[in-house]
């Protein structure tokens, strides 16, 4: 089912197949599972109400990307892994009733949300979306599912909250930044999902295994 | 953090409640402004003028005998035609006087009418002039003449000046009334038009001088300045401008785009002080051993301390602050005794410490003063007997306005010497003697009515007290950039700050600035504190403080250098050896190093083309070279290697491109040199690499210098496609190196002041970074959301247009493509790299054109595993050692053993 896919790439974690998808996601196959980190739904919504001027577009897009996942996949349960609403202001009526269509849309599959630092404050998505608010770690073994990279007990820790990208050197003074995944000894951060997230410059020490969002693609960088 | 949205919500109902507050600040709009005059209350008896008879202008004169000097003509010239109500502009390429050529003027007009009402006392008159200045620094200098006079006069003005280092009591003190004469920044006479009583605070203004207008026009400031004067000439439609300005190539443009369009006449006066300036080259003994490319030119620093020796005070201005840095540290080690001497003076280093350094010319107590652009302007420096340019000034008037920092008064002798740093630029300077001589200099164009200078001007009318449109678009086409500002395009601002930037319907939840039947303005509290805080952040970059741990601070770093160090790092900077400690709150904490060394920052930017001007006077001089002649000192010194280009290859003349050809290990190369500087070669080698592999499946790697570039490719390229194919046609210009270079990805980069500038992204208030935080986004990304949601921006556009014009130089990319396409193509084949192909073959830009995918591209590269040095400019030692003998040597090794 995976194969419908196109451009992912399949690692081992703790003896777990993943599958790392170009859209900003992790398939786990054995627990028919998408993870999905810092998608900071209604952020341009929240940036219009402070009166800057952000076109509208990003979250419609990205709760479409959710549907493709969702479908193509065959998942069954969705993990959020913190930080799925950016700020309460961008929860607009019109926002709202973006997810509640989408919802409806998407009824049957399960929702958890491992709270991050910007969803403590909204308590009303759980009713929104329909899902479960859980505090980390969410332990699926052998994962501590977290919003933030810190070590676990608990197991591998699959995170978000930093929005990892990493820049490539080519020949000449060329450079190229990009989003990616990166799997250290206890801990994988995943790309922060929604599209209008920034990212922050990772720096890569050699230990740890990358791969980049080039595209439709996910490339392994080391 | 929920505030504004509840505000919002809240005050969605009351604003029909405040229709008569709407309605009564509409009425002031349509009242004229003169009828808000205030009242003064300070009266000053004017007995010492009074007491005398004659009139205003005479007054003026004695003070001017009395100080023993006797006024210029067209400084007498200045004072008539601002009394018969002219605007106009007063240049000239150096020296002094302009100030004293316009101050008087508005003091005698005072002084007449003061004098012809009868009155034996007068009030202090309120705000009158207006002196603007682009330069924090200058005010305390221009407050000081200013004031000399009024003293002199013993009049009652009252001067004061408003920069952003004014104190926030004394600011509110003003904000209540303001002085007589006021000393500011285009940045703070935008501030203040952004208080809903600005018409009362402008009611009575009848003159905006503006100082150094050649440096604010071509940019983004200078704009806003165009805007704001359009403004205040509508409060007052007497109002004056006169600007001071450095000679120009178009001074008549500069002075209409001061003046308006609406100005009915105008008048340039040309000081008439003669300033003579005294153009010497330090020269090498020989190029033998000199080297040919390379810009730092540290073989000379002995020669250039001995002639430091020979003068009193000299100032040394370097083209980059990294070569600043390299210089002072350079000269401290030849002479180990002038430490406390000399001093670093550039654009990074604390205010303070600048101040400190301006300070000490001033009073004679420094030998010598290392800097770069950063004392192009302004301060006077009477003590300056010579000026040092280390490399070439690459153009006329850069050169000019650096010799008149030396000889800083009227009839004093200005002396610029060149110290080259490679070369060829030995040849620059050959060129430059003459240019100077036939007064070729460059010009400085306005820009193109910028959307978003406009776009934050009428948020700035709209936070203060409002407009409306009907009113205001006129108003707006009377600035000069603005003159051709379309119906379409106007509204398109008018609709990005009400509703957002789609053409058609609106960003939900979004309302900046409120239409409220054709007058707009703004409601909301925070979006007016947000705005005034966004003003005159133009300039400001992405820059760290760099403190000592005692909290001291040093200046300020660009944050992507800091970046690239770890604690523990060293480098130098502000003439000290730094070792980072760690980096927090943008603030990147340091102490001093024990050891010297370590790298030198390398700052954006900085290198500037070599300007059109020059250019042309350079293929002028060669072409003479051409002919076997070499008259000057300069051209007899550079003889031996220009001969020997005409031995190996050619000198190409004015009517002729030469392209050279050879093959070599790397694969085949063409050089070819148009002498039109770096920009335009950047975008003419990635033209012609796009074009030809159009016609051939072929990648290039690309070189640039001034003079010329070099492609390199894998396959032999035929000479004659070059000619056959009309590679240097002009048509599809502008379409081809959109698509031949990374003009997206350029784009992108230029949007981060635009966003800036439209109030797209917000650096925060001061101590209140948690909510900011929620708001805070890279332009980047900004960028990348409007290309794709909302591509019809015309913010965007203007990005590209931006690319265009100022980065890729179109317009001189055209002109030049259309005298190459006219010239004759000399093709020679080398044996070996002719004295012009060295450099090319040794500079580090390398560029290459692709129309590869992300992901093949990705595959190709690298990730930096172990920490990235941090980024440095090449050391002096590795480049000085390329002279022309090793480089030669080494090139004819490489090459033989291939080619012959």
């Amino acid at each position: 089912m995976q194969t419908k896919i196109s451009g992912h790439l399949e690692i081992e974690i703790q003896g777990e197949s993943l599958i790392l998808l170009p859209q900003r996601a992790i398939y786990w196959q054995r627990e028919k599972t998408l993870l999905i980190a810092d998608a900071h739904l209604g952020k341009a919504a929240t940036f219009r109400a402070h009166n800057i001027a952000v076109p509208t577009g990003t979250t419609e897009k990205d709760l479409q990307v959710l549907s493709e996942l969702i479908v193509k996949s065959g998942a069954e349960h969705l993990i959020f892994l913190g930080d799925l609403v950016h700020n309460k202001l961008g929860l607009t009526d019109r926002i709202c009733s973006l997810i509640l269509a989408w919802r409806e849309h998407h009824s049957d599959i399960k929702i958890t949300l491992v709270r991050g630092n910007h969803d403590r404050k909204i308590p009303s998505i759980a009713e929104l979306m329909r899902l479960d608010i859980v505090e980390e770690p969410l332990v699926m073994k052998p994962f501590a599912l977290k919003h933030h990279p810190e070590k676990d007990t608990a197991g591998y820790v699959l995170c978000g909250h930093t929005h990892p990208a990493v820049r490539l050197h080519g020949a000449g003074q060329k450079s190229l930044r990009l989003p990616c995944y990166v799997f250290e000894d206890h801990i994988g951060t995943l790309p922060a999902f929604g599209s209008f997230t920034g990212c922050a410059d990772l720096e890569p020490t050699g230990s740890e295994r990358i791969y980049v969002l080039a595209g439709d693609t996910v490339v392994e960088v080391h | 953090m929920n505030e504004p949205m509840g505000n919002r919500r809240g005050k969605r109902p009351n604003m029909f409640k405040k229709r008569e507050e709407l309605q009564r600040r509409k009425d002031e709009l349509s009242r004229k402004p003169g009828n808000t005059r205030k009242k003064r209350t300070t009266t000053v008896a004017l007995e010492s003028i009074s007491k005398q008879t004659s009139g205003g202008r005479e007054l003026v004169e004695d003070w001017f005998s009395r100080q023993g000097w006797e006024p210029f003509q067209f400084q007498k010239e200045t004072w008539d035609a601002y009394l018969k109500g002219e605007s106009g502009l007063i240049h000239s390429s150096t020296g002094t006087g302009k100030t004293f050529a316009i101050w008087p003027a508005p003091l005698i007009e005072w002084l007449e009418e003061s004098l012809s009402s009868g009155a034996t006392e007068v009030t202090t008159p309120p705000l009158t002039v207006l002196w603007l200045t682009p330069l924090r620094a200058l005010a305390g200098d221009t407050e000081k003449s200013l004031r000399e006079m009024l003293d002199g006069l013993s009049l009652n003005w009252s001067l004061e000046t408003r920069t952003g280092d004014t104190s926030a009591s004394i600011k509110a003190r003003q904000r209540k009334e303001l002085p007589s004469a006021l000393i500011t920044t285009p940045e703070s006479l935008s501030l203040l038009l952004s208080y809903a009583d600005n018409q009362k605070m402008f009611a009575n203004l009848k003159l905006v001088v503006v100082d150094e207008w050649h440096e604010l026009m071509g940019t983004k400031r200078g704009t806003m300045t165009e805007l704001a004067l359009a403004r205040l000439r509508v409060l007052n439609p007497n109002l004056r401008t006169w600007g001071m300005s450095a000679t120009l190539g178009n001074t008549d443009e500069a002075m209409h785009t001061l003046c308006g369009i609406n100005a009915s006449t105008t008048r340039r006066i040309t000081s008439d002080i003669d300033k003579e300036i005294s153009f010497v080259s330090l020269l090498p003994e020989s190029v033998e051993n000199f080297p040919w490319a390379g810009h730092l030119g540290l073989p000379m620093v002995e020669q250039v301390a001995q002639t430091i020796e020979k003068a009193k005070t000299s100032l040394v201005f370097t083209n980059t602050r990294s070569q600043c840095e390299m210089w002072y540290q350079a000269l401290l080690t030849v002479r180990p005794e002038w430490a406390g001497e000399i001093a670093l003076h550039h654009g990074s280093l604390d205010r303070e410490t600048r101040k400190f350094v301006e300070d000490a010319v001033r009073d004679s107590k420094l030998r010598c003063v290392v800097c770069t652009s950063s004392l192009d302007l302004g301060v006077d420096f009477a003590p300056v007997e010579q000026v040092l340019q280390l490399g070439s000034a690459k153009g006329i008037a850069r050169l000019l306005q650096r010799a008149g920092r030396s000889g800083h008064k009227p009839g004093a002798l200005s002396t610029v010497v060149c110290v080259p740093t490679h070369s060829f630029e030995i040849v620059e300077f050959a060129a430059a003697r003459k240019a100077l001589a036939a007064e070729k200099i460059e010009s400085r164009r306005p820009l193109p009515k910028p959307l978003d200078v406009l776009s934050q001007h009428l948020v700035t009318l709209a936070v203060g007290g409002g407009f409306r449109l009907e009113n205001v678009i006129a108003e707006i086409r009377s600035a000069y950039s603005y003159k051709n500002l379309s119906d379409i395009e106007f509204d398109w601002v008018v609709n990005f700050i009400t509703k957002g930037g789609r053409a058609l319907g609106a960003y939900p939840e979004y309302c900046k600035v409120q239409d409220y039947d054709g007058y707009y303005f703004v409601e909301s509290d925070s979006v007016r504190q947000r705005h005034r805080m966004s003003i005159g952040t133009i300039t400001s970059d992405d820059s760290m403080n760099v403190v000592f741990m005692s909290g001291e601070r040093i200046g300020s770093l660009e944050e992507s250098f800091i970046a690239r160090l770890r604690p523990g790092d060293r480098f130098v900077f502000a003439g000290r050896c730094l070792e980072l400690v760690r980096t927090k709150d943008m603030k990147a904490f340091v102490r001093l190093a024990p050891a010297k060394g370590g790298t030198v920052p390398r700052w954006m930017g900085g290198r500037m083309p070599l300007s059109s001007e020059l250019s042309e006077a350079v293929r002028e001089e060669l072409g003479i070279a051409a002919q076997g002649s070499y008259e000057s000192e300069e051209m007899r010194l550079v003889e031996p290697l220009l001969r020997l280009q005409e031995t190996w290859s050619q000198i190409p003349d004015e009517k002729s491109v030469l392209v050279e050809h050879m093959q070599s290990r790397e694969g085949y190369h063409l050089f070819i040199y148009p002498f039109e500087g770096r920009l335009v070669h950047e975008g003419l080698a990635a033209l012609l690499a796009y074009r030809m592999s159009r016609l051939t499946p072929a990648t290039f790697s690309l070189s640039i210098n001034d003079y010329g570039f070099e492609m390199v490719s894998n396959i032999d390229i035929p000479i004659e496609m070059l000619s056959e194919h009309h590679m240097f046609n002009p048509e599809n210009l502008a379409d081809d190196i959109l698509r031949s270079m990374n003009a997206s990805e350029m784009a992108r980069r230029r949007f981060r002041e635009i966003a800036r500038v439209a109030g797209l992204v917000f650096s925060g208030y001061p101590g209140k970074s948690k909510t900011s935080r929620q708001v805070q986004v890279s332009s980047g990304l900004l960028f990348d959301v409007f290309s794709e949601y909302d591509p019809e921006n015309l913010l965007l556009h203007q990005a590209q247009r931006e690319v265009l014009e100022q980065q890729l130089e179109e317009s001189r990319l055209r002109k030049a493509m259309k005298r190459l396409s006219k010239s004759r193509l000399i093709s020679v084949e080398l044996q070996r790299p002719s004295p012009m192909a060295l450099p090319l073959l040794v500079e580090s830009w390398r560029g290459k054109v692709s129309t590869e995918t992300i992901a093949e591209r990705v595959s190709r590269m690298q990730l930096a595993l172990t920490k990235k040095p941090p980024k440095a400019t090449r050391t002096p030692i590795a480049k000085s050692k390329i002279t022309q003998k090793t480089m030669l040597k080494k090139a004819a090794e490489e090459s033989g053993s291939k080619v012959s």
